[in-house]
């Protein structure tokens, strides 16, 4: 469903990415791993077109997007939560998941009716918000809430337009290991021909999520494999325990 | 996210309770003056819609007035139509003209969307200034008013063309209040508070601003008609880049992103304009310091500064835990 | 059409060329380097233009006026600098822009008060009166003088920026504000230094063009144009966009007023249209 070839990214002689070739299948619940400045950030960049690669191709559907820009992709379905959080900081949490619902169902072009009165985009917001567990808190303006509940807004801005590919950057950075377990819920009652694919750090959650692990290193793949397979590589161990694992 | 609040609703009947009554009881002088805060009040909201709620700072609105007001010109005057289509027509060709340029500038934001709307402003009055038939330096003369005789309505008088005047204005306000509360409104605050993640929620931005100036542009070239008509007479000057400067001082003066603050900043700046021109000749220099104390003093303008006051002594007067972001009206 | 036609119109749009760079230079590295938004430089450039006049009806000499114009609208800015600017540095392009549009309409009738409203004209030193050869034709002496100081000044600033600490310290201040701060430049003191500097060439500017357009209370929003798209379509910092900025506008502008009229006025605004849906970051923006 969503494949990348050979796609390559530099900015003058800094290689950030390298060769990338993968392919995520439609339903599937695909993790990144990879140490901190491993191009995992960039990868989803490239995805979404915030950045242009520098050589090979992206296809969706089988029909490449280079050229799309980022809102013409998100239209296609492909939608991204940010690692750093990138919220509409002067309203609500409802009036934020509303503008995402609205967007999502293309209802942003009227100017008759207040889309924020739609039906549709009340139950969509509702529904998000239940599932990212912010229902108690929809009115509360995002500039005096918490960074977790901004976390969960975060993703539910990102599922808000009932995307068809669902790329999240690191969802749990920051949070306590009580929001890990409620992001974990989370994942197990999304739809499941969603497609998601998640940059993470921590190993539990990854491992358990995970139908297949992909390992990035220095911008380049390094490990592809079930998550059994990836618990067992040496490569993959060696980048995340380094060398005095394998001393001891 | 723009809401009509009572305080505003409040403000806004007030304004036109009062200039009605001085279009009523004043003499041909109050009238003028009337009229003249209207089409500036127009103006003034018209701008607010793109700068206080799509942060698009536009210093083009005078020209694309005077765009409709030429336009308007041009269908009555050179081709001899009838007064209303020739002013939708006019209105319309404002409302392209502003898409267009919003179109180009969509990609920029700040302050390089206000240097280009500065120099596409200036790019229309030399066109205009240079016409030979446009009648150039010297204007184009004999413009009609609208012709409501068969409703027993004189627009010749000036009593009734006042009060046509600050029936638009209230007409353009309900306008623009509707847009900005209907989802092309909140996408515009969207983009506004957001512009990256707009994108990545699938908007396409570039599109919307230029839609935002459309609808914009339209409103002012609503203004550019009332003008046309007021003293039936136009020149270059309407498209001077002093008149849109003088636009966006309004609108700071009253209150950025408040929409009546622009009504208020325009029923102030005229009144101050009729004083200061008693007394010198020299009414730029007051707009500037006026605008430079504003600004260094917050920024709010009259209107917003009261606001804001009000709203701040409502949270005071309240629990910690009640909502304050409510009764501002603007979030 | 003669060569010397040719040479004509090459040497009118060199010399508008580099009164162009002379604005520009100025706004785009203040705007780089302090993200200032200073719409006022059109109006400094004005400023300069007049105190020429007074200066050299003063002292009955152009050279001084040539000399005190920069200095007297350095001292101008540096005022502003100190009043206004330094407090406006971190309030956000939008008051920028404001507080600087209106001092344009405060300098518009400050000069308007001290100078009048009729265009004051500035004469040419002796030196420069008359005409010079270059490929078969006559051309006024005084615009291959402008010619040259466009080019000295160009020459001086690049060695400056290039070769120079202290250029390096402007362009990694132009490049990455925090990080050179952060590598412990004095960005305060360089940023006012740039300032002063910037306003000394909108004074020279002005002084140098005076005996050419003469000084007008409209001189400073007509050039200011110009000036923004150069430093739009340059892109924003660099001194190579600058230059390269002013050239293409500065030919534009000339060539097409001698060959196509009708569409000359508009010519420049259809390449700033042009260059902001293509290319909005400007040709050669200093930062990637």
């Amino acid at each position: 469903m969503l494949e990348v070839r050979n796609l390559s990214k530099s900015f003058g002689g800094v290689r950030v990415a390298h060769d990338i070739s993968f392919a995520i299948e439609p339903g599937e619940r695909r993790v990144i791993l990879g140490p901190n400045g491993a191009g995992k950030t960039t990868l989803f960049n490239l995805l979404v077109g915030e950045l242009a690669p520098t050589s090979g191709d992206i296809l969706l559907d089988g029909k490449p997007i280079n050229g799309l820009s980022v809102s013409e992709r998100a239209r296609a379905g492909l939608s991204r939560s940010y690692q750093k959080n990138n919220l509409f900081e002067n309203l609500t949490i409802r009036e934020n998941l509303m503008l995402a619902a609205a967007a999502g169902q293309r209802k942003t072009t009227g100017m008759f009716r207040d889309c924020f009165g739609d039906r549709k985009v009340r139950e969509t917001v509702d529904e998000v918000a239940e599932l990212v567990t912010l229902t108690e808190m929809l009115d509360k303006p995002v500039r005096s809430s918490s960074y977790g509940n901004r976390r969960q807004l975060e993703v539910g801005l990102a599922l808000a337009t009932r995307p068809r590919i669902l790329l999240m950057d690191e969802p749990t950075s920051g949070v306590g290991p009580a929001m890990i377990d409620g992001f974990h819920r989370l994942l197990q009652s999304l739809p499941r021909n969603l497609t998601i694919g998640i940059i993470e750090h921590d190993l539990d959650l990854a491992f358990d999520v995970a139908d297949r692990i992909t390992v990035l290193n220095f911008g380049e793949i390094v490990f592809e494999g079930t998550p059994e397979e990836t618990r067992g590589n040496k490569v993959v161990r060696d980048i995340y325990l380094g060398d005095w694992q394998s001393n001891a | 996210m723009f809401k009509q609040t009572r305080l505003r609703s409040v403000v806004l009947a007030a304004t036109l309770t009062g200039l009605i009554a001085y279009c009523v009881m004043g003499g041909f002088y109050a009238r003028e003056i009337v009229v003249e805060i209207a089409i500036l009040a127009i103006l003034a909201i018209s701008l607010d819609v793109v700068a206080g709620f799509g942060g698009m700072v536009s210093l083009c609105h005078g020209a694309i007035m005077g765009i409709a007001a030429y336009a308007y010109g041009i269908l009555t005057v050179k081709f001899g139509l009838p007064p209303l289509p020739s002013a939708v027509a006019a209105v319309a060709g404002a409302a392209v003209f502003g898409t267009v340029v919003g179109w180009i500038t969509g990609r920029t934001s700040g302050i390089f969307f206000i240097m280009a709307t500065l120099a596409f402003g200036q790019m229309a009055y030399t066109l205009i200034f240079k016409s030979q038939w446009l009648g150039g330096d010297d204007g184009m003369s004999g413009l009609p008013r609208f012709d409501l005789s068969w409703l027993g309505i004189k627009m010749g008088s000036s009593l009734t063309y006042g009060l046509f005047a600050i029936a638009l204005t209230a007409a353009v306000y309900i306008a623009a209040a509707w847009v900005l509360r209907s989802a092309f409104g909140r996408t515009l605050g969207g983009i506004h508070a957001n512009e990256t993640r707009m994108k990545a929620l699938g908007v396409n931005t570039i599109l919307h601003r230029a839609r935002a100036m459309g609808f914009s542009a339209l409103l002012a070239g609503i203004a550019g008609i009332v003008a046309a008509q007021h003293t039936q007479f136009i020149s270059p000057e309407l498209l001077f880049w002093t008149i849109s400067g003088e636009v966006l001082i309004v609108v700071i003066l009253g209150g950025l992103g408040t929409l009546i603050g622009p009504v208020i900043g325009a029923v102030a700046f005229i009144s101050l304009k009729h004083q200061v021109s008693g007394i010198t000749d020299h009414w730029h220099i007051v707009v500037g310091l006026l605008l430079i104390v504003i600004v260094v003093a917050g920024g709010r303008g009259l209107y917003g500064q009261s606001e804001h006051w009000l709203a701040m002594r409502a949270g005071k007067a309240e629990d910690k835990t009640g909502d304050k972001s409510g009764d501002r009206g603007h979030a | 059409m003669d060569t010397g036609y040719w040479a004509l119109q090459f040497l009118n749009a060199l010399q508008f060329s580099m009164l162009l760079f002379l604005l520009s230079i100025g706004l785009t590295v203040i705007f780089g380097l302090l993200h200032f938004v200073n719409l006022a430089h059109g109006a400094l450039y004005m400023l300069g233009a007049y105190i020429g006049v007074s200066a050299a009806a003063s002292f009955g000499s152009y050279w001084a006026a040539f000399f005190l114009a920069p200095v007297g609208v350095t001292i101008i800015g540096a005022i502003l600098y100190f009043t206004l600017i330094e407090r406006l540095r971190h309030a956000g392009p939008m008051n920028q822009v404001l507080v600087t549009f209106g001092l344009i309409f405060v300098f518009l009738d400050l000069v308007r008060m001290t100078w009048g409203d009729i265009a004051l004209g500035l004469e040419a030193p002796a030196a420069l009166a008359g005409s010079s050869e270059f490929a078969g034709i006559s051309y006024p002496t005084y615009r291959f003088f402008i010619i040259a100081v466009g080019a000295v000044v160009m020459a001086a600033l690049w060695v400056g920026l290039t070769r120079t600490q202290i250029g390096a310290m402007i362009r990694a201040g132009v490049e990455n504000g925090n990080m050179a701060a952060a590598l412990g430049i004095n960005v305060n003191r360089l940023f006012f230094l740039v300032f002063c500097v910037g306003c000394a060439l909108a004074g020279l500017a002005g002084v140098i063009a005076a005996p050419v357009f003469s000084a007008t209370t409209g001189m400073g929003i007509s050039i200011l144009i110009p000036t923004l798209i150069v430093v739009v379509i340059g892109g924003l910092g660099s001194l190579e966009g600058a230059i390269a900025g002013s050239l293409i506008v500065g030919f534009i502008e000339t060539l097409g007023a001698v060959f196509l009229p009708e569409v000359a006025a508009i010519s420049s605004y259809v390449l700033l249209a042009a260059v902001l849906i293509l290319r909005p970051q400007g040709l050669i923006p200093a930062r990637g």
